[in-house]
């Protein structure tokens, strides 16, 4: 990806895994799947990856006047092409797992920002402004299987409710957008020490404008995502790029505990 | 032929607004049906009517059943087969066979292409979206390889005749397509119950199909052709075609297995077997591609297998069909479907489809929205009766709703135009009427073309002027014949007759879900008949008692009350403080033993889960296993309808079950081989009989009763255990303890003794799979050991003694307590080294989402 390179990764899993292969899924992101076949109380994994974050190599919306000016209506004549790039992002306009059946409700929210001359940038831009002041940002009320309809009457959430909503609110005026899982730094208060641990998972949202592509857009943070921001995977949304997931066969219940911490390489 | 004159006819034409498969417009009778209508004449309505029933019987006999989903009552229906054929002469069936492969190539191509190139999309012969949108487009499965002849190895198609006088498609079936079994079995029953109706007519066979579809299967397992493992993965006895899984499962002699049945390890599919894990190298799935792996797809699923899909990636097993080829079932292909034939074959559809609309495109969608009322509007990816809309029968109300969610996402709507199919003779209520059909064909991969079965299953709409066809409502089915010129070898003898056709080579490669079926089998046959004999000695003391419920007469009765509390486990019953009530009416407690089914330790729940464990295993039955357990059924169901609680009714009802239950444990001796499992059945049986015998001498024998109290008691034990014959031409002596207890724990010849049982479970359990490492014998076969060398070192007199005061033998009680005690830990040693104990399959996160 232009604007981040891996330079070096490692991933650590306890207990030993019996099987571990890596595979490109549908979107291209990578996938390491593993399977371990002894009794275990804890299951622990670690990646560690050295990142070169440069967000300034990303073309720049604000560079393109044709990126930044196509309007909502010229947008939707440009994504009839059957020709790619298009083709390949067509999909990112229809319906997914997690959100299918856009309400009027959503529809209405959106459409007050998207309007057929309208630059199709600043109705997305906006609409990411509203996202951050209409709604609360709220640990205890969702969850990861929590409807986008839920989220969308009560007004509260996490990142990746946000992001959620904002994808459906795109794609109900016929955009292409998807979903971007990551992780943020988070920077101490002045004076203080960063703590271990203390950077997120985090998720938000990307548009595609035609004559440009894909830019991103923070919902949670208002704002357009920058070195802080590290890409991890995308998709159609959350249920395309679970961080984890799996199956275990098991007779108790299970709880599970993330941590992220991004530091500048020494 | 005159056909107005003839009852059977009756009506028939005058009513008929449809177009008829026998009356062509010209009002003359389609010749192809001519025989076979002048067979029907010939049989004669009261004759035609006999027949039917004997179809119905034999169809019931045969166990040949329908459940249907959310339906209490629906579960195990009848499957309903109509008396009379549908036919269509072998001259136009060649093209339908034509059009069948062309349309099976086809779809072979797009499923090729959908998940690979996508060329179709690419150059624009389909529309991005009819594949995007589509739910049963898989991300998962892009890219996937398949080292098999063709990717879409089992083709369905609904077919009825159009306007046009033509058979047109009505769905494609690419999943799991259901009825080939259906099929086989109609036809084996018409031939049975009515073989005058071939009479001068030639049918096709469908032997050979049969044969090139086990073919296929084997050639499926492209690792290892030689010696294969294919198994039929069903959803499990709840399943709508339940019967079908079990029944492919004897006639093609595969075993059947459920998800739990099988792993995934190091890359590969394996099945859990008695003995250890073994590869499975080809899966014929009656599961839908969501719900086959719960790793990747549904989350939800205990249908499939976690981790199935890598398998697949990676070539290890080959699944049929394909998980992701649920695409094809895509109602949104239908407009297209012309110029992918041009596309891939150069050449045009042979068989009509349904004129369809998809709403994606502008044009279609306002063509559509404009005309609406005159359409049938359907979800691409669904093709239940909740995503159909019959617009005609809509109001202004529903009409806009509709229109909102055709506009919202139009992608994922088809509009076809209403069609009017063709009707054909089905019997009913004594003449022939009209009704709408559909026929299901089938078409199986064969090197590089299709082998179209001759025939196939149709099914016939249930009410005169209805639309839908379906099973789903538990509709009536048609033998469907192939008529042609040429005459036939006789009917083959299909396989259901012979029962032991399962290929599993030795008891090593039972799957050990089968194994814990038949090992609890075993055990609540067991409980059954040890439950149901002491319920009835004990109502037959009653009623020889000239029983009088106001007062407990004897104080023998109160002890047999008692001891049957603690023998079915019941408690408090008549045993503890409040047993008053129960006491002072002891039939009403009893009868709530034997029926109430939600009360542990009843008659009637061990019965119930005898039901559940044999029902799985019904691919391993024979016809007269059948039989016997459907009478069982009936005797129960008319019993509790009739509601009559009399002693001599209670009796009544248990001498006719144990009858059967009898019978029924003679048939499964002589039904299954040992080498399928039945070991695991002898010893379920045997040891739940020790343990019930170790608790009726407990509950009977322990207490020092005076003497006439003594006789009675002990006169009850041996008629409950039908052992008084024996005991009197073995002892011919009045009864005693000491010679009871020699005959029904000691006896070493006595089948029912302890002393025999124990034996018996031990030679058994010696021939169960052990592991290699000889040296170390098995937990189970320690603790019968144990049992065992417990029993040879009991000593009668010992057993007979006293405490101190004389009240009970205490010696004789920690003697049994403890045998029970070893007898339950070796059946849990058996359960945990056999059985499938895979823990309760949860998510790391909990995310179920409806794929």
């Amino acid at each position: 990806m232009i604007g981040q390179t891996v330079l070096d990764y490692n991933i650590d899993i306890s207990p030993t895994p019996t099987e571990i292969s890596e595979k490109l899924d549908f979107f291209g992101n990578t996938v390491t799947r593993f399977s371990i076949q002894q009794y275990h109380k804890e299951l622990k994994v670690t990646t560690n990856s050295k990142i070169r974050r440069d967000y300034s190599l990303q073309p720049n919306i604000y560079d393109s006047i044709e990126g930044k000016s196509i309007t909502l209506q010229q947008a939707l004549m440009a994504l009839k092409s059957y020709e790619e790039p298009i083709l390949a992002v067509r999909q990112f306009a229809l319906e997914s797992i997690l959100i299918a059946k856009i309400t009027p409700e959503i529809k209405a929210y959106a459409e007050v920002s998207f309007k057929p001359n309208r630059p199709v940038f600043e109705a997305a831009f906006e609409l990411m402004q509203r996202i951050y002041t209409d709604f609360e940002f709220n640990r205890e009320f969702t969850n990861v299987a929590t409807p986008i309809h839920d989220v969308m009457k009560e007004k509260k959430g996490v990142c990746q409710d946000f992001a959620q909503i904002a994808i459906a609110c795109v794609r109900s005026a016929g955009l292409p957008a998807r979903y971007v899982s990551g992780y943020i730094e988070t920077l101490p208060p002045p004076g203080k020490v960063k703590l271990v641990g203390a950077d997120a998972s985090h998720a938000w949202f990307s548009v595609y404008i035609p004559k440009f592509g894909w830019v991103d857009f923070d919902p949670t943070n208002n704002q357009i995502p920058k070195n802080q921001h590290i890409v991890v995977s995308w998709g159609r949304d959350y249920y395309d790029v679970p961080p984890l997931k799996g199956v275990i066969y098991s007779t108790g219940k299970n709880k599970m505990k993330v941590a992220v911490d991004i530091r500048p390489a020494v | 032929m005159i056909l107005d004159s003839n009852i059977l006819f009756q009506n028939y034409f005058s009513d008929n607004r449809n177009y008829d498969e026998v009356l062509k417009s010209n009002m003359t009778i389609n010749p192809n049906w001519e025989t076979l209508l002048e067979n029907i004449n010939h049989i004669g309505l009261k004759e035609l009517i006999n027949k039917q029933n004997e179809v119905d019987w034999l169809m019931d006999e045969n166990g040949v059943t329908y459940n249907v989903y959310n339906d209490p009552k629906g579960m195990r229906r009848p499957w309903n087969l109509n008396v009379v054929p549908f036919v269509i002469h072998e001259n136009e069936w060649k093209t339908i066979e034509k059009g069948i492969i062309q349309r099976a190539e086809l779809l072979n191509l797009i499923l090729k292409d959908i998940y690979g190139k996508r060329d179709l999309i690419k150059k624009g012969v389909i529309p991005h979206d009819v594949v995007f949108a589509h739910r049963g487009f898989l991300r998962q499965c892009d890219q996937i390889d398949y080292k098999t002849s063709k990717n879409l190895l089992i083709y369905s198609a609904d077919l009825s005749r159009g306007p046009d006088g033509r058979m047109w498609v009505v769905n494609d079936r690419t999943q799991a397509p259901s009825g080939m079994g259906y099929a086989l079995e109609n036809r084996y029953a018409i031939n049975r119950a009515v073989p005058t109706i071939f009479k001068n007519i030639h049918v096709q066979h469908s032997s050979s199909f049969f044969y090139s579809f086990n073919q296929m299967l084997i050639d499926a397992a492209h690792n290892n052709k030689d010696n294969p493992n294919i198994v039929i993965l069903t959803p499990g006895p709840l399943n709508e075609t339940y019967f079908e899984h079990s029944y492919l499962s004897s006639f093609l002699g595969y075993p059947l297995v459920t998800g739990n049945d099988l792993v995934v390890r190091n890359g590969k599919v394996w099945m859990k077997t008695l003995k250890a894990l073994k590869q499975v190298d080809v899966i014929l799935r009656r599961v839908d591609d969501v719900y086959m792996d719960p790793l990747e797809l549904r989350e939800d699923s205990y249908l499939g297998v976690a981790g199935l899909l890598d398998v697949v990636r990676n070539q290890n097993v080959t699944i049929i069909n394909p998980i992701g080829s649920g695409v094809l079932e895509n109602s949104g292909l239908i407009p297209f479907m012309n110029a992918i034939s041009r596309y891939f074959l150069n050449e045009d559809l042979i068989l009509p489809q349904i004129a369809s609309w998809w709403c994606g495109q502008e044009k279609e969608r306002q063509y559509v929205l404009s005309n609406l009322s005159n359409f049938v509007v359907k979800r691409i990816d669904r093709s239940n009766r909740e995503s159909l809309f019959f617009c005609e029968f809509l109001d202004a109300n529903q009409l806009e709703k509709l229109k909102r969610e055709i506009q919202s996402s139009p992608y994922r709507f088809v509009a076809q135009e209403k069609i009017s199919f063709s009707t054909a003779p089905d019997f009913v209520n004594g003449r022939l009427e009209p009704r709408k059909v559909m026929c299901r064909t089938f078409a199986i991969a064969r090197k590089d073309t299709y082998n179209v079965m001759p025939g196939g299953l149709v099914r016939v709409a249930p009410e005169r002027e209805d639309l839908h066809v379906s099973n789903q409502r538990g509709g009536v089915s048609k033998d469907f014949w192939i008529t042609t010129d040429k005459s036939q070898t006789s009917m083959h003898q299909y396989a259901w007759d012979n029962t032991c056709k399962i290929s599993i080579s030795d008891i090593n490669d039972l799957p050990s879900n089968t194994a814990e079926n038949l090992f609890w089998s075993g055990r609540y046959l067991g409980r059954a008949v040890v439950t149901a004999r002491f319920i009835r000695m004990v109502l037959n003391q009653m009623s020889n008692a000239q029983f009088n419920v106001q007062k407990v007469e004897s104080e023998k009765l109160q002890y047999l009350f008692q001891s049957l509390t603690s023998i079915t486990y019941t408690y408090p019953g008549f045993v503890g403080e409040d047993n008053e009530e129960a006491l002072k009416n002891p039939l009403k407690e009893i009868l709530s033993v034997i029926i109430d089914d939600k009360r542990l330790g009843s008659f009637a729940q061990t019965l119930q889960s005898f039901n559940n464990s044999y029902y799985s295993l019904r691919n391993l039955w024979s016809k007269d296993m059948w039989r016997v357990f459907d009478g069982i059924q009936k005797i129960w169901s008319r019993f509790i309808d009739e509601k009559k609680y009399a002693i001599s009714d209670l009796i009544k009802l248990l001498d006719r079950i144990i009858t059967r239950l009898i019978a029924f444990m003679g048939l499964i001796e002589e039904s299954i081989l040992v080498d399928q499992g039945l070991l695991l059945y002898f010893i379920g049986l045997q040891t739940e009989q020790a343990m019930m015998n170790v608790a009726k001498c407990r509950s009977l024998l322990v207490f020092n009763l005076e003497d006439q109290l003594q006789y009675e008691i002990l006169e009850s034990l041996l008629t409950s255990h039908e052992s008084l014959t024996i005991y009197r031409y073995s002892y011919k002596s009045y009864l005693s303890l000491e010679n009871v207890l020699n005959l029904i724990l000691l006896h070493k010849e006595y089948p029912k003794s302890l002393t025999y049982q124990l034996k018996r479970i031990q030679k058994d359990i010696d021939r169960l799979p052990h592991s290699k490492n000889a040296a170390a014998i098995s937990e189970c076969q320690r603790l019968i050991k144990e049992a065992n060398t417990k029993m040879e070192n009991l000593n009668i007199n010992s057993l007979l003694e006293l405490n101190d005061d004389n009240t009970l033998r205490e010696r004789l009680d920690t003697e049994l307590s403890e045998l029970g005690d070893v007898l339950h830990d070796m059946s849990m040693a058996i359960s945990n080294t056999y059985f499938n104990h895979t823990y309760q399959q949860t998510q790391l996160v909990n995310q179920n989402f409806p794929l």
